[in-house]
């Protein structure tokens, strides 16, 4: 597939569309949306950045651009790193959505909130903070506040109700979205011109599950309606740790089995092995050595569950449920019953962790300088033969064995991230990812596992050579919305 | 020259590249999206909504695109690095509107020094023979030809002390301590070059004035001039060179000379005097109790606010985690320091300003938006004399919050911040008064030494 590489003219053409304010192909304003981090090493820079305010500019542009075969790539809050930026050279039209920024309708009733794409979690949460304290919108837990809860929906990420509810994609009830030939759709329920958006599965099959991963590869998505869930005051984390994630994996099952029961009160289920801790700081300034996280009593692992309640105490037998459930499994069940024990946090530490969004996962670049999340879902009943190949991988690459896992839907699925820590000044480091990424997704297809950010290099290819009906079929859909393939081609290895 | 532009951002490549374009740093308190605030508030420049994180960075505020908050600059400054972008008249335009406020590096969980980055990125833009822009080219001329930017003549430069009847501090040869009036107090905030020189009479510090004092060469660091900024360094630190401790009245001036010359003083040398900020002594011999206030009817019930100006502020505060960091085996525990180190840092101006409410009958309220999270006046980086437009917008952007707490009279401790502040204030009416904390103490003769020891 080829595109143009735009011109002025294109750009007089983008000008003519949202005003000189904003469009722009300076070279410094562009050089400055690329990001090699975070979930992609590799992206290129745009020629040309638009940020447009209103649907018809959008519309028009898609248009212009489809007609022009210019490839776009829409952003909202840019915070996939590698992944919000072009994967292809001419990389196009960089769509910011920063200026579509209305927090447009809460209805505690029916319990959503509609925002525009450039709605960060951060305003999101303190606007509804200050005005429906009772009320919260499902951030994602570890992202920082500049992300959105829009692109979070199109990465259909990991929020802070996960857990609980299921994953972030069962969120978003309706959407709006702007496709390439012009169209303008509205999904589930507000596919009717007066409904509310209250329904996600409005008018027989739903289109927006289908742009739900999409990575902006189908269509730009302009308005979006999320649940809102209750947001308690009793709240606290609860921690246990163990010697091995087996055990991690097999208690964190029991308890997440409580369906209907405790199970849905643990709104995020989250844990992962000590060197999370370390790998938080500089490598040449803390101990690398395990005795001197046991001294802080860290655990080798362990597993957080932040339990909310409607009252002290609910929570109080939440926690207890909790506990008891980890005493017997450490009796009866446990690999290694001796390692198993509850780590008892400060107020200042829960405080800490009950605190959202937050910067915790930010400071990764601090070890060298650069860091990248690789993530997979599993079965939960996997999740710890997931995490032992790979920190073996890890250790083999010279990398530390960071690993953070997650429970999705009361452990029906797993997350599991590994956090590569390494020097992004060193393009022999930037290979041996590289290297391990190939290796690690190879073996993990094998089992099944799925990569659920796919990048354009190795996972989409790799994952997509094994599922080639799937594929023929995105592609085929692709091509009735976007029919000259101008959306973030590449993201998804769909051209 | 000790050091180029280039050299120094090659050296902060690690750094630069530690950058994963998160934009935490756009946001005072970033961290903390729950924290309880003031409320939604209509000033003139807009309506802001003081609670949880605030949007924090004036460049990003005022340009919008990506290249003017902090992450598209490091961006910027990592394409530029790995061949990406070359320098040009588009990069310097992006780079310039730039307050070097380092709100960002106050936010940036890897602990980015990303004023650093920034004014090595504008020293290298220079070197790599982009021109500056014409306004800074203005005042790098003059201070070359005169040594101070505003175009006084060398011999004005303590006409102040010598009208106030000062004049006997002028070369006074038997002080070990000197007072650095700067160019801002010395040709334009004159009030409070008088007010800091009648404290230090008060409390009976033999001081002196140094007649060959020179621009500290602030804006020149900041605007990547660095050879200029280099050269006034040298006289400077020829001109003082004898003394024990030097005190400033000037945030901008006490930054420069204690934080930026031994970045670019060669190898080894060291600043061979002491430097401590006049508010930094009253706080100590208030805290001493060896002085206290006198009160006073007319400020009585008055609403006083501060603003941390953050030359003195932040970027001290900055300095002091970096270094704490260098220096540090195990950062796990000592992070708990820097932190402690920090508050101390910020508590020494409030210590002054909660004497004045026991004792002066002022009511001393914080705007939302304080210490390391404070929110810039607008005025350095060069960014006054190249950008007024948007220096004077981000000072009353400033006095908004200010009026949002309902201040009668918004405190400084520089008279740079004081002269945007005050512009602003009059521009846009925002009906406050703007004063400097040492210039309230002055001019309403509220000093009481009776316990000085
Ligand atoms: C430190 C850190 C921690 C993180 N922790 C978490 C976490 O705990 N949970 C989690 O889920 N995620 C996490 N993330 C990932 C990411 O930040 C979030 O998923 C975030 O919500 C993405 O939102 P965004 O607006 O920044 O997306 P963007 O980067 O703007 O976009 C994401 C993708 O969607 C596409 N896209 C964006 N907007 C549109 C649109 N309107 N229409 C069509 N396509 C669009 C983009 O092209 C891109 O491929 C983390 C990221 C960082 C840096
Ligand atoms: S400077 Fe720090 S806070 Fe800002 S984007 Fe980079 S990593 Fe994030
Ligand atoms: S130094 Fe201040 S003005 Fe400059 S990018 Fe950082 S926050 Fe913005």
């Amino acid at each position: 597939m080829s595109y143009k590489l735009p011109d002025e003219k294109d750009l007089d053409a983008m000008i003519g569309i949202v005003g000189k304010d904003y469009a722009t192909n300076n070279k410094a304003i562009t050089a400055s949306y690329l990001s090699k981090s975070v979930m992609g090493l590799e992206a290129q820079i745009p020629d040309i950045v638009v940020r447009p305010k209103y649907i018809e500019e959008i519309r028009k542009i898609l248009l212009y651009c489809s007609a022009e075969k210019i490839a776009v790539s829409p952003i909202s809050g840019g915070l996939s790193g590698g992944f919000a930026c072009p994967t292809i050279k001419p990389a196009g039209v960089m769509l910011d959505l920063g200026r579509m920024n209305r927090i447009i309708e809460v209805d505690t009733d029916n319990r959503y909130v509609v925002v525009e794409p450039g709605v960060t979690i951060g305003e999101l949460w303190a606007y509804m903070h200050k005005n429906y304290p009772e009320w919260a919108p499902p951030v994602p837990d570890g992202a920082p506040p500049a992300s959105t809860v829009m692109g979070d929906a199109i990465d259909r990420g990991f929020s802070l109700y996960t857990s609980s509810v299921g994953p972030q994609g069962d969120n978003f009830m309706c959407g709006e979205i702007v496709f390439p030939n012009g169209d303008i759709v509205r999904t589930g329920s507000w596919a009717l011109p007066f409904a509310k958006p209250f329904y996600k599965y409005g008018l027989g099959p739903d289109i927006w599950s289908f742009l739900m991963g999409s990575q902006g590869a189908l269509g730009v998505m302009t308005k979006v309606a999320v649940k809102i869930y209750p947001h308690p005051k009793f709240k606290t984390v609860v921690v246990w740790g163990m010697s091995n994630p087996e055990d991690m994996q097999d208690l964190t099952l029991e308890i997440g089995k409580q369906e209907f029961g405790i199970a849905h009160n643990t709104v995020m289920v989250q844990g992962g092995n000590y060197p999370l801790v370390m790998t938080r700081w500089p490598k040449d300034k803390i101990p690398h050595d395990y005795e001197f996280y046991e001294q802080l009593g860290i655990s080798k692992w362990w597993m957080n569950w932040e339990c909310w309640a409607q009252t002290q105490e609910e929570l109080d037998y939440v926690v207890n449920r909790i506990n008891k459930m980890a005493e017997d499994f450490k009796k009866n069940r446990a690999k290694d019953p001796d390692s198993i024990k509850p780590q008892e946090l400060h107020p200042k530490q829960i405080a800490s962790r009950l605190k959202k969004p937050n910067k915790i996962a930010v400071p990764y670049s601090f070890w060298e300088a650069g860091f990248l999340f690789i993530t997979f879902y599993t079965p939960w009943n996997e999740c710890a033969h997931f995490a032992k190949m790979y920190t073996a991988a890890m250790e083999k690459y010279g990398f530390p064995p960071v690993m953070w896992i997650a429970s999705i839907e009361r452990c029906r699925q797993a997350i599991c991230m590994p956090i590569i820590c390494f020097d992004s000044t060193k393009q022999s480091d930037i290979e041996k990812v590289q290297e391990m990424n190939r290796e690690t997704t190879e073996y993990a297809l094998k089992q099944g596992w799925l990569n659920y950010r796919p990048d354009p290099y190795i996972h989409a290819p790799l994952t997509y050579s094994q599922a080639g009906m799937y594929w023929k079929y995105l592609r085929t859909m692709k091509k009735i919305f976007d029919p000259n393939m101008i959306m973030h081609p590449g993201r998804l290895a769909l051209p | 020259m000790a050091k180029t532009g280039m050299e120094r951002l090659k050296e902060l490549e690690k750094e630069i590249y530690k950058c994963i374009h998160c934009k935490a740093c756009r946001f005072a308190y970033s961290g903390e999206p729950s924290r309880e605030g003031i409320g939604e508030f209509t000033g003139k420049q807009g309506t802001v909504l003081y609670e949880g994180m605030v949007d924090a960075c004036p460049a990003g505020i005022e340009y919008g695109w990506e290249a003017f908050w902090n992450a598209g600059k490091i961006w910027i400054a990592r394409s530029i690095l790995s061949g990406d972008l070359e320098f040009s008249d588009e990069v310097r335009d992006v780079i310039m509107p730039c307050i070097t406020c380092g709100q960002c590096s106050a936010q940036c969980e890897n602990k980015i020094p990303t004023v650093d980055i920034i004014e090595s990125l504008r020293a290298a833009c220079v070197e790599a023979g982009v021109p500056m822009i014409e306004k800074h080219q203005l005042v790098d001329r003059l201070v070359k030809e005169l040594n101070n930017p505003y175009g006084g003549k060398a011999e004005d430069r303590f006409k102040w002390a010598k009208d106030a009847g000062l004049g006997k501090y002028i070369n006074n040869k038997n002080a070990k301590v000197g007072y650095y009036v700067g160019c801002t107090a010395s040709y334009r905030q004159i009030e409070v070059a008088i007010a800091t020189a009648k404290i230090f009479e008060q409390l009976g510090v033999d001081f002196t004035l140094i007649e060959e004092e020179v621009c500290c060469g602030s804006p020149f660091f900041r605007v990547g001039a660095v050879d200029t900024a280099q050269e006034l360094m040298r006289k400077n630190l020829e001109a003082f060179k004898n003394l024990d401790t030097v005190y400033f009245s000037c945030a901008g001036c006490y930054r420069t000379i204690t934080i930026d010359y031994p970045k670019w003083m060669a190898e080894g040398e060291k600043l061979p005097f002491k430097t401590m900020h006049a508010f930094e002594l009253v706080s100590k011999l208030i805290t001493e109790g060896q002085i206290k206030f006198k009160p006073n009817k007319e400020l009585k019930g008055k609403v006083v606010t501060y603003h941390d100006p953050c030359h003195t502020g932040r970027h001290f505060a900055l300095e002091m985690e970096q270094e704490m960091i260098k220096n540090s085996k195990n950062l796990m525990f000592d992070m708990r320091k820097v932190n402690k180190a920090i508050d101390a840092w910020f508590e020494i101006p409030r210590v002054i300003l909660r004497k004045l409410e026991e004792d002066v009958g002022i009511k001393f309220v914080e705007m939302y938006r304080i210490k390391n999270n404070s929110m810039c006046c607008g005025a350095g980086g060069g960014v006054r004399a190249g950008y007024p437009d948007f220096s004077l917008r981000t000072a009353s952007l400033r006095c908004d919050e200010a009026n949002a707490v309902k201040a009668d009279i918004l405190t400084t401790e520089c008279p740079f911040c004081w002269r945007n502040l005050s512009d602003a204030n009059d521009l846009y009416n925002h009906g406050m008064q703007v004063m400097g904390v040492l210039e309230m103490i002055s001019k309403y003769n509220l000093l009481d030494t009776a316990n000085l020891k």
